[in-house]
């Protein structure tokens, strides 16, 4: 893997964005969870979360023993130094959710694909997704990429409430929504697993980097 | 133990949030006004990152079960322990079924009960704050209701002795200036007379603000590349300022990531005094450097130290 060097960027007083670009990419994606990987593994005392976007990963640190300008050079030495090193630490967890293909779009997102229905659920159960990011709500996965042909525009009108366990598309990307939310997304499954339990160890299912399939089963 | 006789229409329990789980979208939540929940928490021999009320939108009634020693900070409120006049920023010793009797809210919005001991409901990610949206932490996740009642932690330390105000200085909040921010990742995808207009208009806070975020009313801000951007982390204080509409500072329930470019953050050290704006209440922005940002945040560090040290140096404490 190549290591471009990122862009050290303040986010407020007390986070420093890394960046790679500004594009939704399976590969600048896989930059940033390997970045998030090697900045783990060095423990730094002041840093207080480490945070992927798309593009991007955020490393929060504690202002009070850290000035901005030595943590962005102290982070850009850090993925310089293991530049051509392997993939480090543990491989991608790997997931497998049931789904109940009843969502209430599932037809019209069969209907804007020109798919059948039965083909748009094989589609979204034949790839292997990565958690690109979490957010929005905790437990939250950016999962991608979608089938191109599965690719439709969020809806014209958000819903006011989205049940928890909702399997949705929208764009390249695929979610499952962990609580009851407004949400714009199409809504073709649901799923009976718990996205986020704040009580369960780990408290979210997914976590940034990891692999997801899509059984079609009762849920 | 504190019960609650009659609540106000937000009432939960909150402390400084969550560290370390945003990256599975956990937002670090707590207080929305951290220095005000912290330096009362010192006045009520706590540590400042110790459980307590979070009081918004009305008046209401707590009785103290057992002798107790407490503080209120944040917006000041017209309050009386057993009839007699509660100052803000002060020391008191509640004896057994003294009732707080909290007043609406004089100024700002968020007004911080600390309590001796802390308040001991159980910790959920290793924080006693509470998160409505996602229905957990604090008391079952949610406001609090008339005859719910709370448990303290052993107290930990020494409260100083009844009656010690802490220095305004310590406390005050600069009321009146420009919140300071300091500049977004994506200052540069606005056009600089956009970026000027963001720091000489007067904004409203919008009603429809909350915990997540505080939505500012004015003429729109345009920027370059139109209004979204691949989403990626955000934090409490972030301007946001999507396509349309007026821009949104994320606030401390504020989701983890955003797909809206940034135009300032707000400096941690004015992030409070932004939260204690009420709807409909003029604000203005100003600029500083990201090193003017982190010496402001070391101030406000330095101010709970000062408070901390005169407590354990007050006779009698």
């Amino acid at each position: 893997m190549s290591h471009p060097t990122p862009v050290a960027l303040p986010l407020g007083e007390s986070a420093v964005t890394l960046s790679w670009g500004t594009t939704v990419s399976a590969d600048l994606n896989a930059l940033v969870h390997h970045a998030a990987r090697i900045i783990r593994a060095a423990a730094l005392p002041s840093v207080e979360d480490i945070v992927p976007g798309y593009a991007v990963l955020t490393v929060f640190y504690d202002p009070l023993h850290t000035a901005f300008g030595v943590m962005a050079d102290r982070l850009l030495e850090l993925l310089q130094s293991s530049g051509g090193e392997q993939e480090t630490g543990p491989a991608p967890a790997e997931h497998v959710i049931p789904v109940c293909y009843d969502g209430p779009d599932l037809d019209e997102v069969a209907r804007q694909t020109g798919l059948p229905v039965a083909e748009v659920i094989a589609r979204h159960t034949a790839r292997e997704y990565r958690v690109y990011l979490l957010g929005f709500v905790p437990g939250f996965a950016y999962l991608g990429e979608l089938d191109p042909a599965l690719v439709v525009p969020r809806r014209g009108s958000p819903r006011k409430r989205i049940p928890a366990g909702s399997v949705a598309i929208a764009g390249q990307q695929t979610a499952i929504y962990p609580l009851d939310t407004p949400g714009g997304w199409h809504l073709i499954g649901r799923t009976s697993a718990v996205m986020f339990d704040p009580v369960r160890e780990p408290a979210s299912l997914l976590g940034p980097g990891d692999l997801v399939r899509f059984v079609s089963g009762p849920g | 133990m504190i019960t609650i006789s009659r609540a106000p229409a937000w009432l939960v329990v909150q402390d400084l949030g969550w560290q370390g789980h945003r990256a599975v979208g956990m937002p670090v939540g707590g207080a929305m006004d951290r220095h005000a929940l912290a330096a009362a928490n010192l006045l009520a021999g706590n540590r400042p990152e110790a459980a307590g009320l979070e009081w918004a939108l009305g008046g209401g009634t707590i009785r103290f079960e057992e002798p107790t020693a407490f503080a209120l900070g944040g917006a000041s409120v017209e309050a009386t322990l057993g009839g007699r006049p509660v100052a803000m920023y002060t020391a008191y010793r509640a004896d057994a079924r003294d009732e707080l009797v909290v007043n609406r809210q004089q100024a700002g919005v968020f007004t911080y009960v600390a309590v001796q001991g802390g308040v001991h409901v159980e910790p959920v990610l290793g924080s006693r704050s509470t998160y409505v949206m996602g229905g957990f932490g604090g008391l079952h996740g949610r406001r609090m209701r008339a005859e719910d009642f709370l448990p303290l932690g052993t107290p930990q330390g020494a409260p100083p002795p009844e009656g010690f105000m802490a220095p305004p200085e310590l406390v005050s909040s600069a009321e009146g200036r420009p919140i300071r921010t300091t500049p977004g990742p994506q200052a540069g995808r606005f056009p600089i007379a956009e970026t000027d207009r963001f720091f000489s208009e007067e904004w409203l806070v919008a009603a429809a603000s909350d915990r997540m975020g505080y939505r500012l009313k004015g003429p729109p801000i345009a920027s370059e590349a139109g209004g979204t951007l691949a989403s990626e982390p955000a934090c409490p204080g972030a301007v946001q300022v999507p396509a349309e509409g007026g821009p949104i500072v994320l606030m401390a329930d504020g989701p983890t990531v955003g797909g809206y470019p940034k135009l300032a953050i707000v400096c941690g050290a004015d992030l409070g005094r932004l939260a204690q704006c009420q709807p409909g209440r003029s604000v203005q922005f100003c600029s500083v450097s990201i090193g003017e940002g982190q010496r402001l945040y070391r101030r406000r560090a330095v101010q709970l130290h000062t408070l901390a040290s005169l407590i354990s140096g007050a006779p009698g404490s």
